[in-house]
């Protein structure tokens, strides 16, 4: 029995060695996440625009309701999101708005730091999603 | 009757009926794109295709093939998904797939389609067309890449509208849509084929990119323009009215509407509303609080007591009409009445002298089945556009013999085989008793249970048909021929439009229109009828409310004069703008000067408003809950769709606050409480206000029961000038309201004066000239259009427009003689 402690124990003493620990010294040390992580959301752009159609896909499949947009008209006569607005207190980053986009214009981004001070801040507008 | 098997189904069926048809009422559903209920059956998209059992060996199009005994019908089937889904790829060889920019995306037949039938890959290659959008017109926006070549605008414009903008052109796979000389779209702008379109090819322009058709929630309504009272289905989007949703299943218009309907619903929205009430501080109206603005009225009100005049414009619901007859009696007065006054008035005295009744005898939808249709006074379809196009199928599918009694030419006269019998201004009442004359002499006449023959033919001595085509202008043939048409149709309809710009000689045409009913059989008879229509969405809820000058009372025309006069000390005026729309500017300007206290209740700072001591912002339709009654007598469900902008109330809160302060205490629980305390005493007393369902309640029934007392009447008085102006409605506007919504102002936004092509050749005038009309002691500057409506010397300015101020020249007379100058 004492063998078998021992056993299981050099396993424990062996973790807590130097190199052994799954613990990242945030903010002195940053993982990289998966490719396929779904942190923030961001807008493509595009030459002189940004890709999206404002097609309302995004808002009506968003099961959180925090997606906005307002479509219009551009001198082009092609319609594009006047507003394009997400909530990020509210949104819980299902993918489904990435998913539904039909012209590939929305992605996610690998952004996780959205910690922020005022709520104002949570709201994500186009020139942000933008960036 | 016939019977057929559906899918293993027994239905019975009219043997008119269609496999589609049969099927529907099955509850089977067959998918469709070139298909709709109200157009004939055309079979242009092949997706409908079934299998028939007798027809083996090819797939069968049941849109188009009718129903034989016997037949047995497979409507899904391993063969039959595969050749549907073969058409849609050959139709999405030509489509261009721009689902997420198209505005039809959501409710468009094809995607639906594609979507059931995953059609996910194209077995053709094909090239995508890139075609320019038609984009010439502010209205109607046409996308022909998107184009499935169903062909339903050019039958709904043909058949229904009988206006025939569009046609096939090229051949093969260049076949397009296209109008003449593919010029783009430039039509009466009913927006039809946008209603009817299954793809997202004709699209309407206010609505662009606004919203997505899932997010509108859907009001059903009545249009709150003219007195036909089609249902409108409002679509809204937070809070706001973005447009007109295509609805054929509610109401008596089977989906059909006019430009006023279809984009006119705009002044909803409109940034001049009235959002608060305003009270006059040292000569300027300044904001103030409701509280302020009805301690005000009611003290105004209570020290004119009986010598305070109530005006109502006729677009109040009949709850608000009752409760407005509240307020009058509350505060002592008989002085009311309701808009056009003495012209409204005239006409239903005309028709209780003779037939007994003041509303139209009979309903819609038999006008359909007429034989013969007699249509008085201005073209029809100017005022009442949808009824014109119930006219344009009778005439087009049953073949009915179409008349036109009217000062100028107009779409009606353009239909099949329709007689215009134009007359000089003012004389149409003698036209009128030229055909009286005709169907008396020639023995055509009913005459079982007439009383007043002998009287009639008296005083029809001096009309003989020779006689008043002397003197009108209309030949004899004209005149005997339509009163033999009208006397030999089985069912017939007379139709007489009234309105502000129509209130001369309005008594006697009434009179005259039911003399030739009585004589050629048409009043009392199942099929036939006279239809009154009035100019406003309840028009005919005033009258039966008898929103009229009680005991000792005076009518509007009176009540402006006493007003001048001072005798009337206060003027309540709702709903209407007379400075613009009353005949006489000058006596109504007298009024308002007159008058020591003037309240106004309106939507915007009309021209009225700004003479006013007090203003109070009401709602639209579109903000209001109640009933209107139709020119048919059908009483309709209005539904609220947003609410009103800042603190504007509806008319209905106003009077009842207004009544509250006045000191009654009677309060309504709702909208049905006051209903059902005004239905005592009118003919809504048999009708329950949850009876009003979907198609809402027609009172007296179908037909109303009539009496026949032909009167004499005279002829009428023309004038003798070179050139003379008539006026009246335009078709893309209805009344002043619909000059603040933007659709019918993107058409016409501005006040003209038509001349008909000699006389513009005469005085060198073309489209856009502006000219000086100089009558009646006046001079206005207005531009000149130049069409083919109208005969020599006749000129015709519509009075919608404050800027205009046409009704300085205009006094109610027939016409005005008028001098033209560059």
């Amino acid at each position: 029995m004492f063998k078998e402690f021992i056993q299981g124990l050099s396993i424990t003493f062996k973790h807590l060695l130097p190199g052994h620990s799954t613990t990242v010294q945030y903010p002195d040390e940053r993982l990289t996440p998966s490719p396929r992580f779904r942190g923030l959301h961001r807008l493509v752009p595009t030459q002189d625009r940004e890709k999206c159609v404002a097609c309302y896909l995004c808002p009506t499949v968003c099961p959180a309701k925090c997606i906005t947009v307002e479509s219009a008209e551009n001198e082009k006569g092609e319609k594009y999101p006047q507003v394009y607005e997400i909530d990020l207190l509210r949104c819980i980053f299902c993918g489904y708005c990435v998913e539904a986009c039909p012209v590939e214009a929305l992605e996610m981004t690998a952004e996780y730091e959205l910690a922020n001070f005022h709520r104002e801040d949570f709201k994500f507008n186009k020139k942000r999603l933008l960036k | 009757m016939v019977t057929l098997t559906i899918d293993g189904k027994q239905v019975t069926v009219a043997r008119t009926a269609t496999i589609y048809d049969a099927a529907k009422e099955a509850g089977i559903n067959i998918p469709v794109l070139c298909y709709a209920k109200k157009l004939l059956p055309y079979g242009a998209c092949r997706v409908c295709l079934v299998e028939v059992e007798q027809m083996k060996g090819r797939l069968i199009p049941s849109c188009t093939t009718p129903v034989t005994d016997g037949m047995v019908v497979t409507t899904d089937s391993e063969e039959i998904r595969k050749v549907r889904k073969t058409v849609l790829e050959f139709l999405l060889v030509n489509h261009v797939v721009e689902c997420p920019v198209c505005d039809k995306g959501g409710e468009c037949d094809l995607q639906d389609l594609t979507y059931e039938y995953e059609v996910v890959a194209n077995r053709f290659q094909g090239e995508k067309f890139d075609l320019p959008t038609d984009e010439v017109n502010p209205l109607i926006e046409r996308n022909m890449n998107r184009c499935v070549l169903c062909g339903k605008c050019v039958r709904v414009c043909d058949e229904i509208v009988g206006y025939g903008s569009y046609s096939f052109i090229n051949r093969g796979f260049e076949t397009k849509i296209a109008t003449a000389f593919d010029r783009g779209l430039d039509c009466e702008f009913c927006g039809q084929c946008v209603s009817m379109c299954p793809v997202g090819a004709i699209l309407p322009r206010p609505f662009k990119f606004k919203a997505r058709p899932w997010q509108l929630k859907e009001v059903d309504t009545v249009c709150g323009y003219c007195g036909n009272g089609c249902t409108v289905t409002l679509g809204v989007k937070a809070n706001k009215v973005e447009t007109i949703r295509f609805n054929d299943k509610t109401g008596v218009n089977d989906g059909n509407l006019c430009i006023r309907g279809r984009f006119g619903y705009s002044y909803v929205n409109s940034t001049e509303r009235l959002t608060t009430p305003l009270i006059r501080k040292d000569g300027q109206l300044v904001k103030a609080g409701w509280d302020e603005a009805l301690a005000a009225v009611s003290k105004g009100f209570k020290a004119a007591g009986k010598n305070l005049g109530i005006i109502t414009g006729a677009r109040l619901t009949n709850e608000e009409f009752y409760l407005l007859k509240k307020v009058a009696a509350t505060v002592g007065t008989t002085n009311l009445d309701h808009s056009g006054g003495e012209c409204y008035k005239g006409v239903t005295e005309g028709l209780k002298q003779t037939l007994g009744v003041t509303a139209s005898t009979a309903t819609f939808p038999q006008v359909e089945k007429a034989d013969a249709i007699l249509a008085i006074r201005s073209d029809f379809y100017e005022t009442h556009p949808v009824f014109g196009m119930v006219v344009n199928q009778a005439v087009k599918r049953n073949h009915a013999k179409l008349s036109i009694v009217a000062d100028k030419r107009g779409k009606f006269g353009k239909l099949p085989d329709a007689r215009s019998l134009v007359t000089k201004p003012g004389l149409e009442l003698n036209v009128l008793n030229g055909i009286a004359r005709v169907l008396l002499d020639e023995g055509l006449a009913v005459t079982d249970g007439v009383a007043g023959l002998d009287e009639l033919k008296k005083a029809l001595a001096g009309f003989a048909p020779e006689q008043v085509a002397a003197a009108t202008g209309v030949t004899v043939d004209a005149l005997q021929q339509t009163a033999r048409e009208l006397a030999a149709a089985k069912n017939s309809a007379i139709l007489l439009a009234y309105g502000l710009p129509y209130t001369a000689y309005s008594k006697e045409l009434a009179t005259a229109a039911a003399n030739i009913a009585i004589l050629t059989g048409n009043a009392g008879r199942e099929g036939s009828g006279l239809y009154l229509c009035g100019e406003k969405a309840n028009s005919q809820g005033a009258i039966d409310l008898a929103v009229l000058p009680g005991n000792q009372g005076l009518g509007a025309q009176a009540m402006l004069a006493a007003a001048a006069a001072g005798q009337v000390r206060s003027l309540y005026i709702v709903n209407e703008d007379p400075l613009v729309s009353y005949p006489d500017q000058g006596k109504v300007e007298a009024a308002l000067a007159g008058a020591e206290f003037v309240v106004v209740q309106d939507l915007f700072l009309t021209e009225t408003a700004k003479q006013a001591d007090v203003v109070l912002p009401a709602a639209s339709f579109a903000e209001k809950d109640g009933t209107f009654t139709n020119a048919e007598r059908r009483l309709q469900r209005l539904h609220p769709g947003i609410t009103s902008p800042g603190s504007a109330k509806t008319d209905q809160a106003i009077f009842q606050a207004l009544l509250v302060s006045l000191g009654d205490k009677v309060v309504y629980t709702g909208t049905e409480a006051i209903f059902d305390a005004l239905k005592a005493g009118t003919p809504y007393a048999g009708i329950g206000y949850a009876d009003i369902g979907l198609q809402g309640a027609v009172w007296g029934g179908d037909h109303l029961t009539v009496s026949k007392q032909l009167v004499p009447v005279g002829g009428g008085a023309t004038v003798d000038a070179p050139f003379q102006l008539v006026t009246g409605s335009a078709l893309y506007h209805s009344g002043t309201m619909s000059t603040h919504a933007s659709g019918p102002n993107a058409v016409i936004s501005a006040p003209y004066v038509e001349f008909g092509r000699e006389d513009a050749a005469a005085l060198q005038l073309v489209d856009g000239d502006m000219v000086q009309v100089k009558g009646s002691g006046c001079e206005l500057q207005l531009q000149a259009r130049v069409d083919n409506r109208l005969p020599q010397g006749v000129l015709f300015a519509p009075y919608h427009f404050a800027s205009a101020g046409l009704n300085r020249l205009y006094k109610g007379e027939a016409s005005v003689a008028v001098e033209i100058s560059k």
